[in-house]
């Protein structure tokens, strides 16, 4: 009897140790994943001739081969400026939640992808998630002020500060309307003196009345007209007039321009040209797929046409549908900033600047190992492989992308495509203001959700202006919009102030 | 009465029965059958699921999905791996504290009880939240990209000692631990013989709400894996659903939609992904099903 | 003072057994709900990162005392989601409750041993399903154009309706996708404890010649009693909690809905999407344990005088 009594003493115990040991032990088995190179851990003993491990947060969805390939790159930067990289890849769903938890519980990182669309850089930048480069940029980051066109910089500035580097991409916003060519083709429909909301209905009717399986515009429940105004946060009603230059804070729901469009709206959709689902519609996928559609609206690239055609397996041709206009957010469209916690932002930036200037690097960070992933057709060129299937990265989201090598099919003249296209954006008067929210972040949050009850409603014209936007300007105030707008305005004088163009 | 058969007492009326069973038997079609239509899904081509929308007779059947699914491979079967070891490792070490603790406060004699039942109730009500959560299990417990960080934050869950608690309460009666202690028993032996087969059910119960909670998880792994090779199956899933949501709403950014867009995976992979992180588990049910046996009565143990 | 440690050290030798078998799950509890708990003071902070760390942050971070609660009461909408929550809530408690109890007599009273365990395992299935496929699953049925319910209504000549505008109908629409999405975890624990209720309680009723709804009402649903009681307190500690993905996922997030789908989750996620201010999301959790944590202390208070061993503690 006694006996049983001490196993059940020893079962308890047990239980309890192995608790604990699982919780210790672990602390060994985790550092085996690290690379050979020293871990950061070291402190400012990172001599000249030592390499030091950076690690790197990307976007996208985890490569295979991502070991593999850092291992390759790590032997050139370790050859050229002394670095080793480790890279981790996060998936698109999961970055923007899983860095804020890795920020801000402090999670020891060297440099991470930032963006306005993902892991937001001005709201990192201003909580401290970010290492201030302004310094850094003047010293290791010489070649990236070189290469970059000078609005990218100033447009990134968070009070005053740069906090990240822009890629080198497409700077301007362009929005185009989307034609399905095979129907326009049918109808004998021309593209020529399509520019406004307007102007796309004659095409419409066409279509309603002669195709009753198609969509004749498509739109999502993000859907907004283009109006001649920018939005200081991305889709709430606070904006800037682009063209009278008043600098002047005003509710867009007020605005005569943004009236004028959810009238144009609100007949397409009873004359049933939008489908009555648009303003719960996330995505376009399936009419896309099915090619069930007759016109959209989307954001642009050079060679874009070319791009969606591919994909979609059918020709698609576009026409612009506003000004090409440079944003605040269109500059931060894919970001590289160093950790506030890294304890090597030197380094970190000199592996930046040689990512933002050196084809050999950025290409292998893009594309693999030559030869295993891809392999070199010409200088400038390049060719998949099979095994590239387990090293595709988002071009995109990992630097200056005119050093990439073409793909098969691409024209030869494609960066300097992307040059003019560049140079034809207009500054946006508000390029380098970034509202700092931190004192009005109470009425914020109950903007955003009046702006989740009527924002897609009204934009995609599935309900009456007439009715609801009295009533949605009504709520945005009793949520304090005024306030902020009020705030909003304040900061934007002393910006002005501070900033005379 | 000896004309009629006499009346059972311990069955419902065929008439009852009839009626009853039609009316479960709606509820368990209405169950299924979104089940079988994901099913289906996962087996229909992608071009005619996106033109005809969803069909319980699909127009054209295809394995693609599985197809594109089976192209990562060993992924797959290193994903399964994980989920089974978390699930089996981490039910059966919960399944033992969780009844140790539910006995020990179930018991009158034990002086703490009061306080222990509150001790586990309080942690139901408050949490610090998700970041002091990480912060111990990466910084104090160095848990982060192992398997542990899997199955520990699961662990334990106040819920289930209640019930289990309640269970105790409900299925053992007290005059069988007294008889034990009477008979000279250790505490262990009235545990493990009189008490544990007459909870049978309830251990089914805590052990199936267990399974379920491992093999469904993917928040840990969200929080605490960044090895690829350590992703469980539902976080596999996870991430495929919320990335597809992610870039559906960011299709406006151009960068996005040049780029990415094709890459995507579809409606029928994603379903198909739904089958196999699903399907196993599916078969746990009638497992801990065999042991919601009635008749397991005093009598019984005692023998 | 000598005496009392004397008294203290004796009770826990005589109590070291059941001390023992707590000990593991005690430890749990401290290191993974006690010690985090001190994280909520960050619901009274402007949270910052510092490079130094978490603790550092913590320290160097703005105390703003209420301010990051403020956001739960300051508009109209504070009204609307709690009522949501709490309503919603409590139709799930009661109707589910029922709902459960009620499928679990009839699995076990079925007469076909087999038929049964095929309908425990059928109602099982919908638990599997992730909110965001029940969404799918739920649009297949009520969607404008392709929705089983408009086609069937065209059919029959009726008016379509655009389910995704109208908010009238979500409460019932809601409340049976979750009925439907539970009823068969829930039953299950009722159905274990029936399965444990002593056979010769029902072999004596019958010598009694009490018939089926007599042994019933007398002694399954008597004895279900602690069981029952247990898992409402339970349920109402969360009563200000609502399930995310049932109120976002289901209706789509269409705004026009809102008044009959924002709960205090969804309020908080669209309005923190932006920001992301973990004070402000740690204050919102607070405030919702904070206020299950009151009614179960009352609830709980309720039960324990009517009857001790039904109540938690």
């Amino acid at each position: 009897m006694r006996q049983n009594k001490s196993w059940m003493m020893l079962l308890a115990v047990l239980l309890s140790f192995s608790l604990l040991l699982g919780a210790c032990s672990t602390n060994g088995g985790a550092k085996e994943t690290g690379a050979p190179a020293e871990s950061g851990t070291g402190g400012g003993n990172a001599g000249k001739d030592e390499t030091v491990e950076l690690s790197w947060y990307t976007i996208g969805t985890p490569q295979k081969d991502v070991n593999r390939v850092m291992e390759e790159v790590s032997k050139y930067t370790a050859e050229k400026i002394g670095v080793t990289i480790k890279m981790t890849q996060i998936d698109w769903g999961d970055y923007t939640q899983k860095m804020q938890i890795a920020t801000s519980s402090g999670t020891p990182m060297d440099m991470m992808f930032t963006a306005s669309w993902a892991f937001d850089y001005v709201q990192n930048a201003r909580k401290g998630a970010f290492y201030e480069i302004d310094d850094l940029l003047k010293e290791q980051g010489k070649g990236i002020v070189e290469t970059l066109d000078p609005a990218f910089l100033e447009g990134s500035k968070v009070d005053g500060h740069n906090y990240g580097i822009p890629a080198k991409k497409e700077l301007p916003a362009l929005e185009v309307w989307r034609f399905n060519k095979t129907l326009l083709d049918k109808y004998s429909l021309s593209m020529d003196g399509i520019y406004t909301l307007e102007s796309i209905e004659p095409l419409l009717k066409t279509i309603k009345e002669n195709e009753p399986d198609i969509t004749p515009f498509a739109i999502t429940k993000d859907y907004m007209p283009v109006l001649p105004y920018d939005y200081l946060i991305s889709n709430l009603p606070m904006v800037v007039s682009l063209d009278k230059g008043d600098y002047k804070v005003v509710n867009v729901l007020e605005t005569p321009e943004l009236k004028a469009a959810l009238d144009t709206m609100h007949s397409y959709y009873k004359k049933g040209y939008i489908s009555p689902e648009a303003a719960t519609t996330n995505g376009l996928d399936d009419t896309q797929k099915s090619g069930k559609w007759f016109l959209d609206r989307a954001a642009t690239t050079p060679f874009a046409d070319n791009l969606w055609s591919s994909s979609y397996g059918y020709p698609v041709v576009s026409t612009p549908a506003s000004e090409s206009m440079i944003f605040n957010w269109s500059v931060m469209g894919s970001m590289q900033a160093i950790s506030a916690n890294s304890e090597h932002p030197e380094k970190a930036m000199e592996f930046l600047n040689l990512l933002n200037t050196d084809p050999v690097l950025r290409n292998m960070i893009d594309s693999g190992i030559e030869n295993v992933h891809y392999k070199k057709t010409a200088d400038n060129a390049m060719e998949n492989l099979d095994d590239s299937k387990n090293y595709d990265m988002p071009t995109f989201s990992l630097g200056n992308v005119t050093l990439t090598y073409l793909n098969p099919g691409d024209p030869e003249n494609k960066w300097d495509e992307y040059k003019v296209f560049n140079e034809a954006g207009k500054v946006a008067p508000t390029l380098g203001f970034n509202f700092d929210t931190t004192s009005v972040t109470t009425e914020l949050a109950s903007i955003q959700n009046v702006k989740g009850e009527f924002w897609s409603a009204l934009m995609t014209g599935t309900v009456d202006p007439n009715e609801y936007l009295p009533k949605a300007i009504e709520k945005f105030k009793a949520a304090g919009l005024e306030k902020v707008i009020a705030e909003a305005q304040a900061q934007l004088d002393a910006w002005k102030a501070a900033n005379p163009k | 009465m000896p004309v009629k058969k006499p009346k059972r007492f311990d069955q419902i009326s065929p008439a009852a029965n009839f009626l009853l069973s039609l009316l479960t038997g709606v509820i368990a079609i209405a169950c299924v059958f979104p089940f079988l239509f994901v099913v289906i899904i996962s087996f229909t081509n992608e071009k005619s699921l996106a033109s005809n929308g969803y069909r319980i007779i699909p127009k054209e059947w295809s394995l693609e999905a599985y197809q594109y699914i089976f192209r990562t491979g060993e992924a797959l079967l290193r994903s399964y791996g994980v989920t089974i070891f978390v699930t089996v490792v981490g039910t059966l070490l919960s399944l033992v504290i969780i009844t140790l603790y539910a006995y020990a406060i179930f018991q009158r004699s034990f002086k703490y009880r009061r306080f222990f039942s509150f001790f586990a109730i309080f942690t139901m009500l408050f949490n610090g939240g998700m970041v002091p959560t990480f912060i111990v299990v990466t910084q104090l417990l160095h848990m982060k990209d192992t398997i542990w960080a899997l199955i520990m934050p699961m662990l334990v869950n106040a819920f289930y000692i209640l019930i289990m608690r309640t269970f105790f309460s409900t299925m053992v009666p007290t005059a069988i631990i007294e008889s034990g202690k009477i008979d000279g028993a250790s505490e262990l032996q009235t545990f493990i013989r009189l008490v544990l087969p007459l909870s049978l059910p309830g251990l089914a119960t805590i052990g199936l709400f267990n399974t379920l909670g491992y093999w469904n998880d993917w928040f840990n792994a969200l929080l605490y894996i960044d090895a690829p090779n350590l992703v469980p199956l539902q976080s596999m899933l996870m991430r495929i659903e919320t990335s597809m949501q992610f870039i559906m709403q960011n299709s406006t950014n151009a960068s996005l939609s040049t780029g990415i867009l094709q890459d995507m995976p579809q409606d029928t992979s994603r379903m198909a992904m739904v089958v196999l992180a699903t399907g196993p588990i599916v078969l746990a049910y009638p497992f801990f099903q065999r042991y919601f046996v009635q008749g397991l009565t005093i009598g019984a143990v005692k023998e | 003072m000598f005496d009392k440690l004397k008294i203290f050290l004796r009770d826990i030798f005589r109590n070291r057994a059941m001390l023992l078998m707590v000990l593991p799950g005690a430890l749990w509890f401290l290191l993974f709900s006690y010690l985090p708990m001190a994280g909520t003071i960050i619901s009274f902070k402007q949270y910052r990162y510092s490079k130094d760390g978490f603790f550092a942050s913590i320290i160097d971070s703005k105390w703003v005392g209420l301010d990051n609660f403020k956001f739960l009461f300051s508009t109209s909408d504070a009204y609307i989601i709690t009522r949501n929550t709490v309503l919603y809530n409590a139709a799930f408690i009661i109707l589910g409750l029922i709902l459960a109890v009620a499928m679990a007599i009839i699995l076990v009273e079925l007469t076909n041993r087999r038929l049964s365990k095929f309908f425990q395992t059928a109602m099982f299935m919908p638990y599997f399903l992730s909110w965001v496929i029940v969404g799918y699953f739920v649009f297949s049925f009520l969607s404008f154009d392709k929705g089983l319910i408009n086609k069937t209504f065209e059919w029959m000549g009726m008016e379509r309706i655009n389910w995704y505008s109208e908010p009238s109908k979500w409460p019932f629409i809601l409340v049976l996708v979750n009925l439907w999405k539970l009823v068969g975890y829930n039953s299950v624990v009722y159905l274990a404890a029936i399965m444990g209720i002593d056979r010769s309680l029902y072999e004596a009723a019958m010598i009694d010649g009490a018939g089926k709804w007599k042994q019933i009402t007398n002694i399954t649903i008597p004895l279900l009693v602690p069981v029952i009681s247990i898992m409402t307190l339970l349920a109402v500690g969360k009563i200000f909690y609502a399930d995310f993905g049932l109120f976002y996922q289901v209706p789509r997030d269409s705004g026009l809905l809102y008044s009959m789908t924002n709960v205090i989750d969804t309020y908080v996620f669209r309005g923190l999407k932006i920001n992301g201010e973990i004070g402000m999301s740690t204050a919102a959790g607070l405030y919702q344990s904070f206020v299950g944590f009151l009614l179960v202390l009352l609830s709980n208070y309720i039960v324990r005088r009517k009857n001790k061993d039904n109540a938690l503690f």
